[in-house]
């Protein structure tokens, strides 16, 4: 580079940006494993300066003409040249400001939360491992260097999820994630080789521009799109790779929440976004992902309507959510995806930040239990978890409804009205599952009444003057700011919609405002909280959805469609079965039986020779006389 | 055709007989004895080819001590009772091929290399001078040659030392 | 005075040689092998002494001086090793020598 990086202040800030995390992650294994108060200290400062510098690029770059892109040599093989850097533009701008803003809120919130855990050092050295491969992803200007932090941010998730690694469920839960990850990422790095073997290399703003659909021809271009698009529904948990998430809650609650809002899962839509126009050169592979977004929604909006457990709700929808935000890439439009990444990130946190709290206060994941004990009781959380669930239904004031109202505006633009009622009913699923927990925890049904109530409030109250404020309040300050976040996000749509429009990407299409939509999106939202409200909220209500009325559905849906039964049947039956038997038989016939042969053939060979030389001395004269004949042959010709 | 070539080919003749007969013989003694007349007729070949201290040396040597020495061995051990096997098949049919094989080879290479055509003119090289020419230049290898024949001899005393006789001597 | 081509020797050398190996090679007598060793030991002699005239060097000549001198070593040490072995084994047949089979 021939600009000295110390001044220029934006390269100087994205690598400070991306480089503070790393710096703490190792400061506090290496250093300060036995001080949490230091580790915590050091992990939340290079947070913060992250920050500072996310946001400074930001303001800086609000009105870039064109993508800034860094980049160093790191290694060269052949005529393969792989460039380590930086690619800075709207979409890579905004991912990492709210990265940033979402991890910074949360270390902060984990100081309450993970108080008197002994393993803090090694929670925040996780934490800032992950959210310098996060950013650092966020970042890259090549997909190589992109998939080397999407594995990091794999490894650091496995160890966040498994993090509480005594509790069997929870390393079990990390395995998971970590396994079933991989089995996307396989087809994703394939992908990856195939536009490396077409295009020399893996620039991203190469494989963004028209010259790589010249270059391949259209089937290979589909082929690798939906290679990679396998990473992404690994990623993101998407329709079969999808069962990762829900147990992933096994890891604290706000790793969790980092882990659903900004990085683990929004990684993959991130991955789309990035490739957005290479992967709207292969109108196949937008239909294929058109599919796989709607049915993971659909299927994740049903599990979401049955589970008890509070954290399982919000990774459901969080799914289903996901499966918006590829539905309305895959539609083709870019920034209702990213706008949707971007509310979704605020209002996602913010849901498992306050059942965070609750979880903390009372000690259970059981909506039930969590009313019964005086959910209603800790005011700042269920407010704030009011109004996240209000963005997560899309009801109109709120972040949510804009970004999920401009996803279904693209939706509407296609020919094919499948999409659109699948994502209205969706939506309308959205809004029944989002409040029925809320009414669960804010009207608790015990068979005793009022007074009972009243004494788990006192009770409840005991509790939390037990723990100490201070720590409440820290878990409460990150949960207004993210409230706040929820609430005026809706309204930075059209400044955002500018940002990201400006270095105009190929195919978007301006996107129509059929006024009706909105109106249908509104009467949907609102019918799904009233008729959650009909079933949990009224006064007479008997807290029993209608899936649970039909008890085949309900089971259904209870099961994850069985989807898990189906995996545990495949890997005993297929992988233990079929090919670990043939793995077996492979041993025993060919492997075992190739080296007995040799080691038989050894003897028998031995044998032979002994038969030839009997220990007998002419025979070995005569051989010597055979090749001294041979070799005067071989001397003379 | 000078009466040298003449003597050159009745030597090798007799020679090669002598020694096909020798090697064929089932009679040890016989073949030891055949095989003293081919080495009469290689020191003759000898002395033809200018080297009369070697062909004395062969006579005294080969014919004299080493042949002696092998119907020693012969007569000590009774060996002419002992009847010997024929060798099978797979041992002298490579034997043979390899011979054959060995024997086209070097005829090809005899007629192929140049100067193998070079007529041998008669010359001798007197003993004194050999014997000057051994101890001057080759002073060294005579003495390691000594040396090796004194630990033969060792050796075969070692050998041959138990029980009655040793049955080595030294030429 | 001529005697013969160069050539003429090498081939009486060979035939020896080939003689003495098949001799070594083939009998199955333990005296036979050693008597083939120094047939083949005095067709090299022959071959030198032919390459000594050739050349008018003595270095050939001093060769099978040295031949000489191993010939017998030889056979001092084969012929009292076979005495040896018959001692053990009662046998002059190689094929009997198999003990370290």
């Amino acid at each position: 580079m021939a600009v000295p990086w110390v001044s220029d202040l934006t390269l100087l800030a994205a690598i400070l940006a991306t480089l503070l995390p790393l710096c703490s992650f190792l400061v506090v294994m290496l250093f300060t494993r036995s001080h949490p108060r230091i580790s915590a200290g050091l992990s939340i400062g290079a947070m913060s300066v992250s920050l500072l510098c996310a946001l400074f690029l930001l303001n800086e770059h609000w009105h870039m003409e064109k993508p800034l892109e860094y980049a160093g040599r790191w290694l060269v093989s052949g005529s393969i040249e792989i460039p380590f850097g930086f690619l800075l533009d709207p979409v890579s701008l905004l991912m990492l400001a709210v990265v940033a803003v979402i991890g910074f809120l949360i270390q902060i919130y984990s100081l309450g939360y993970m108080a008197g855990d002994p393993g803090i050092s090694r929670y925040y050295a996780f934490m800032s491992l992950f959210l310098w491969a996060m950013m650092s992803l966020v970042v890259a200007p090549t997909l190589f260097q992109l998939y080397i932090f999407w594995e990091l941010v794999g490894l650091s998730s496995y160890l966040l999820i498994g993090f509480w690694y005594e509790k069997f469920s929870a390393s079990q839960a990390g395995k998971k994630a970590f396994i079933m990850t991989r089995a996307g990422d396989v087809a994703m790095f394939l992908g990856m080789l195939l536009i490396l073997l077409h295009l020399g290399n893996l620039s991203i703003l190469e494989i963004d521009s028209p010259a790589l659909a010249a270059r391949m021809s259209p089937r290979l271009l589909t082929l690798s799109a939906l290679l990679i698009f396998g990473g992404i529904i690994g990623k993101s948990a998407q329709f079969p790779l999808m069962t990762w998430l829900p147990d992933a809650m096994q890891g604290p609650t706000p790793v969790s929440a980092l882990l659903h809002s900004s990085t683990m899962v929004a990684a993959g839509v991130y991955l789309f976004e990035r490739l957005f126009p290479f992967f709207f050169f292969s109108p196949d592979a937008m239909t294929f992902g058109l599919f796989i977004g709607t049915l993971s929604m659909l299927l994740a909006s049903t599990m979401a309507l049955v589970t008890r457990d509070i954290k399982e709700i919000w990774a459901y929808s969080t799914i289903s959510q996901l499966g918006y935000m590829i539905m309305g890439l895959d539609a083709g439009a870019f920034f209702s995806g990213a706008f949707h990444l971007t509310t979704h990130a605020a209002f996602k946190a913010l849901l498992f930040l306050c059942s965070g709290v609750l979880i903390h206060t009372f000690e259970t994941n059981d909506i039930y239990e969590l009313g019964r004990k005086g959910g209603r009781s800790l005011k700042v959380p269920m407010a704030c978890c009011c109004i996240a669930a209000g963005a997560l239904a899309g009801l109109p004031p709120l972040s949510g409804f804009f970004s999920k109202g401009l996803i279904l505006e693209g939706l509407a633009d296609l020919s094919n009205p499948v999409w659109l009622i699948a994502a209205l009913f969706g939506a309308f699923l959205t809004a029944y599952y989002a409040f029925r927990p809320i009414f669960i925890i804010l009207f608790p049904r015990e068979a005793s009444g009022e007074p009972e109530v009243h004494s788990a409030t006192s009770t409840s109250k005991d509790h939390s003057a037990g723990h100490s404020s201070s720590h409440y309040w820290l878990m409460g300050w990150p949960l207004i700011l993210l409230a706040g976040a929820t609430l005026c996000l809706g309204f930075l749509k059209a400044p955002l919609e500018h940002f990201m429009g400006q270095t105009a990407l190929p195919g978007v299409k301006g996107i129509g405002h059929p006024v009706w939509l909105l109106y249908t999106e509104i009467i949907l939202a609102v019918g799904g909280v009233g008729l959650a409200w009909m079933e949990f909220g009224r006064r007479c209500a008997q807290q029993v959805g209608f899936v649970e009325k039909i008890p085949a559905l309900h089971r259904l849906f209870a099961e994850r469609w069985y989807l898990d039964h189906f995996y545990g049947w495949f890997v005993d039956r297929v992988i233990d079965r079929g090919v670990s038997a043939l793995f077996t038989q492979n041993d025993h016939r060919v492997i075992d039986g190739s080296i007995d042969g040799i080691s038989r053939g050894t003897v028998e060979t031995g044998r032979l020779i002994s038969h030839m030389h009997l220990g007998m001395v002419q025979y070995r004269l005569l051989a010597m006389f055979v090749v001294m004949v041979l070799l005067a042959f071989y001397f003379f010709f | 055709m000078t009466l040298y070539t003449c003597l050159f080919y009745v030597l090798a003749v007799a020679i090669v007989t002598t020694t096909g007969i020798a090697i064929t013989q089932r009679n040890l003694v016989h073949a030891v004895i055949y095989l003293v007349f081919s080495f009469f007729g290689s020191a003759l070949l000898f002395y033809l080819l200018g080297a009369p201290l070697l062909a004395a040396l062969e006579v005294i040597v080969y014919a004299g001590a080493i042949m002696v020495l092998f119907l020693f061995i012969i007569m000590m051990v009774k060996m002419e009772s002992i009847e010997e096997r024929m060798p099978p098949l797979g041992q002298w049919l490579p034997a043979v091929l390899c011979g054959i094989l060995y024997l086209a080879l070097g005829a090809v290479v005899v007629y192929t290399a140049p100067g193998s055509e070079f007529p041998l003119q008669t010359a001798m090289a007197t003993p004194v001078e050999l014997g000057k020419y051994l101890f001057q230049r080759h002073w060294l290898s005579i003495e390691i040659v000594s040396l090796l024949l004194l630990v033969a001899i060792i050796g075969a005393l070692h050998l041959g030392k138990r029980k009655e006789t040793g049955g080595t001597e030294e030429p | 005075m001529r005697i013969v081509p160069f050539g003429h020797v090498l081939l009486l050398a060979g035939l020896l040689f080939v003689m003495g190996a098949f001799c070594a090679v083939t009998r199955r007598n333990l005296v036979m092998i050693v008597l083939g060793v120094e047939i083949m030991l005095n067709a090299a002699g022959i071959a030198f002494v032919g390459s000594a005239l050739r050349w008018g060097q003595l270095e050939g000549q001093a060769c099978v001086f040295f031949i000489l001198a191993v010939a017998a070593t030889e056979v001092a040490v084969g012929l009292a090793m076979i005495v040896f072995a018959y001692r053990k084994t009662g046998s002059f047949d190689p094929a009997g020598y198999n003990q370290l089979k």
